[in-house]
């Protein structure tokens, strides 16, 4: 009974992570169109980053964090106008496409800089694990949890009240519109893209606090993907709620089916729950179903 | 497209041929000539480097059948190559299958993964798809390493060479001529399906698939022939892969980098076409020849200021590089500048 309580509230603090770079994602879905496959590449990217900022050069965490998230705003914002402004208006293989070039080169660029590819950040949350009824956590997933919560809530003011994230919303709901409206499309991208790296910097920091800097990362961002999915590749709420269902899945299969099948089930999971939406509801949860004309 | 100068078609045969001249089948001759008598003359070092690029020609021809012409994006191939791969090495190792057995076999499981794969095609597309497959690599690498007592899983797996009625290949010399003889069959078979009436189902699905199933095209039968006939190829190149060129099997030969390459493969070369995947595969591989073999090797030893192993990180790095620059600039891929050149070549000194 305690691993279970164990489990879940592992499961669903580790799936808030999820979610919050699977929002990441869906933000450049929604805007652009664009399928970032590039996600645990940017994840493992930022980590580091962090890293670098942090243990390397040694910096106060709060001016370090301050850089990493300036640095995510650029990197957002040069990834947009040099790759994927040239390729407004091609094909979707295309763009998938060149999201995975981008990827490879994210990845070399790491091992390029931080060739030893193993290592830990410098501790951001306190230590000591907290006593939830019989079941013992770690802070640091509280704290991830409750950050994440945190952005979800700050992003949804956002699009609600802010010129911007309303402007962002209606590009979603209509590029073409919009454009004749007089708001500038192309900024709307730049400023998706930025603002999903921050997503992604964010989730890697707390993903990499907790469990250390390792290629597992890459494996990380794209258990989003399985985020996304189940929770339909255009809906927040989707992210919000597939997030931890997702977590959930993966550490009660780890807990419990490791001993029936192999090691490693864990990891498998999201993957799994892929193909299974494939079959039964391919656009998600909350999704919205694609109904085509010639 | 231009015409050699004095090409006058009276048949529809005659329209459809590829090789129209006397020059051009003496330069085919030429070619299969070549491919045999050259390498008599050369080193072990690059009789290696022919035999995995015409390995890698075989799959990336099938990925370009799947992706190219059928327009479903698939970023699991290396797991499809595993498929294969593991597959021939089992039978011919465990159950002494023969080797060409053995090699269809794996073709064919690799082509039954595929098609499992491949069935949310039919429903879901783009993205989705290319998701699924990813799932696909994913999934089928954790069950090879993990299925230690058949597969040896991360120890690896030993794997008798290739024989045909008592003769192994174990020379490199006969390696190659093994593995060629069977690309260009490969070569000959993709060039002539795009042409045959699945190809042509294959493109008009790839253009718009609404549109095809609206003329009559079985989109149910033609997708998952795509995704047989792609990963087919791909478990036939496992299988040279697994017997003529490593000898031996782990499941990091086939990681999702390596997929991601092959993308980048037909997408350099230029997607659709038969020519594109030959030429991106032979800038591919030769590239990361040169890189991982001669250029990291030596920029690791003469600067030694970096932390080391910094040098390996440039080769994933410029392939990144290449693909994402290959897009931007030049969508339609190394086929398409080949095709201006033969082009400008023949109407020289004339520019238009």
């Amino acid at each position: 009974m305690a691993d279970l309580l164990q489990y879940t509230i592992t499961g669903i603090t580790v799936g808030m992570v999820y979610s919050l770079i699977a929002m990441g994602f869906v933000l450049i879905w929604k805007s652009s169109g664009v399928a970032n496959l590039a996600l645990g590449q940017l994840v493992l990217l930022f980590s580091w980053f962090t890293y670098g900022m942090l243990a390397q050069t040694g910096l106060p965490i709060w001016l370090g964090l301050f850089i990493v998230v300036g640095f995510a705003l650029l990197l957002g914002w040069i990834i947009e106008r040099f790759i994927l402004r040239p390729l407004i208006a091609q094909p979707i293989l295309s763009l998938i496409a060149v999201t995975l070039g981008m990827a490879y080169f994210i990845e070399g660029l790491c091992t390029f800089v931080w060739p030893w590819g193993v290592d830990v950040l410098p501790r951001l949350f306190p230590q000591d694990p907290v006593r939830i009824v019989t079941a013992v956590v770690s802070q640091e997933y509280l704290w991830a949890a409750g950050i994440s919560l945190l952005l979800f809530v700050a992003l949804s003011l956002y699009f609600k009240y802010s010129r911007m994230g309303i402007a962002m919303r209606a590009t979603a709901d209509d590029q073409m519109a919009v454009q004749a409206c007089g708001i500038p499309v192309t900024k709307i991208f730049s400023r998706s893209w930025m603002f999903a790296c921050v997503m992604a910097a964010i989730g890697g920091v707390l993903m990499s606090s907790i469990g250390g800097i390792s290629y597992g990362l890459v494996e990380t961002g794209m258990k989003s993907f399985s985020v996304v999915i189940l929770g339909g590749l255009d809906s927040f709420l989707g992210a919000i709620i597939a997030g931890p269902i997702i977590g959930l899945a993966e550490n009660l299969a780890g807990g419990y089916l490791t001993a029936i099948t192999w090691p490693g089930v864990k990891e498998i999971i999201p993957f799994i729950i892929i193909i299974i939406v494939m079959f039964i509801k391919p656009y998600g949860l909350f999704g919205e179903t694609r109904i085509e004309r010639i | 497209m231009h015409l050699p100068a004095g090409i006058r078609n009276y048949t529809y045969a005659q329209d459809m041929a590829i090789f129209r001249t006397k020059t051009q089948w003496a330069m085919l001759g030429l070619l299969l000539v070549a491919l045999i008598v050259v390498p008599l003359f050369m080193a072990n070092y690059w009789l290696s480097i022919f035999n995995i690029i015409a390995i890698t020609i075989i799959a990336a021809l099938g990925l370009n059948l799947l992706t190219g012409y059928c327009g479903q994006l698939s970023i699991g191939h290396a797991g499809f190559i595993a498929v294969g791969a593991y597959t021939s090495a089992i039978l011919t190792g465990q159950y002494e299958v023969p080797f060409l057995f053995g090699m269809l076999g794996g073709g064919l499981m690799a082509g039954l993964t595929g098609v499992l794969f491949g069935l949310p095609s039919l429903r879901v597309k783009g993205f989705y798809l290319a998701i699924s497959t990813i799932a696909a690599q994913f999934i089928i690498m954790w069950v090879i390493s993990q299925w230690g007592s058949l597969t040896g899983g991360f120890i690896g797996l030993n794997v008798p060479a290739a024989e045909i009625f008592g003769y192994q290949f174990t020379g490199q010399l006969s390696k190659y001529y093994l593995i060629m003889a069977i690309c260009v069959i490969a070569i000959f078979v993709a060039k002539n399906l795009a042409r045959t009436r699945q190809g042509r189902a294959f493109v008009a699905i790839r253009d718009n698939d609404l549109a095809a199933q609206v003329m009559g095209i079985n989109l149910f039968r033609y997708k998952l022939i795509a995704f047989f006939t792609g990963c087919f190829f791909a478990g036939i190149s496992g299988a040279l892969l697994a017997h003529c060129y490593y000898g031996f099997l782990n499941p990091e030969f086939f990681s999702f980098k390596e997929s991601i390459l092959y993308v980048g493969m037909i997408i350099i070369g230029g997607l659709g076409t038969t020519a594109g995947p030959i030429f991106g595969v032979v800038f591919i591989r030769l590239l990361e020849r040169l890189l991982s073999l001669e250029l990291v090797p030596f920029l690791e030893s003469t600067i030694t200021v970096f932390p080391s192993g910094w040098a390996s990180g440039i080769t994933p790095m410029l392939f990144g590089l290449v693909i994402v620059l290959f897009l931007i600039i030049e969508p339609r891929g190394l086929a398409h500048r080949w095709q201006i050149f033969k082009n400008s070549y023949r109407l020289w000194p004339f520019s238009y």
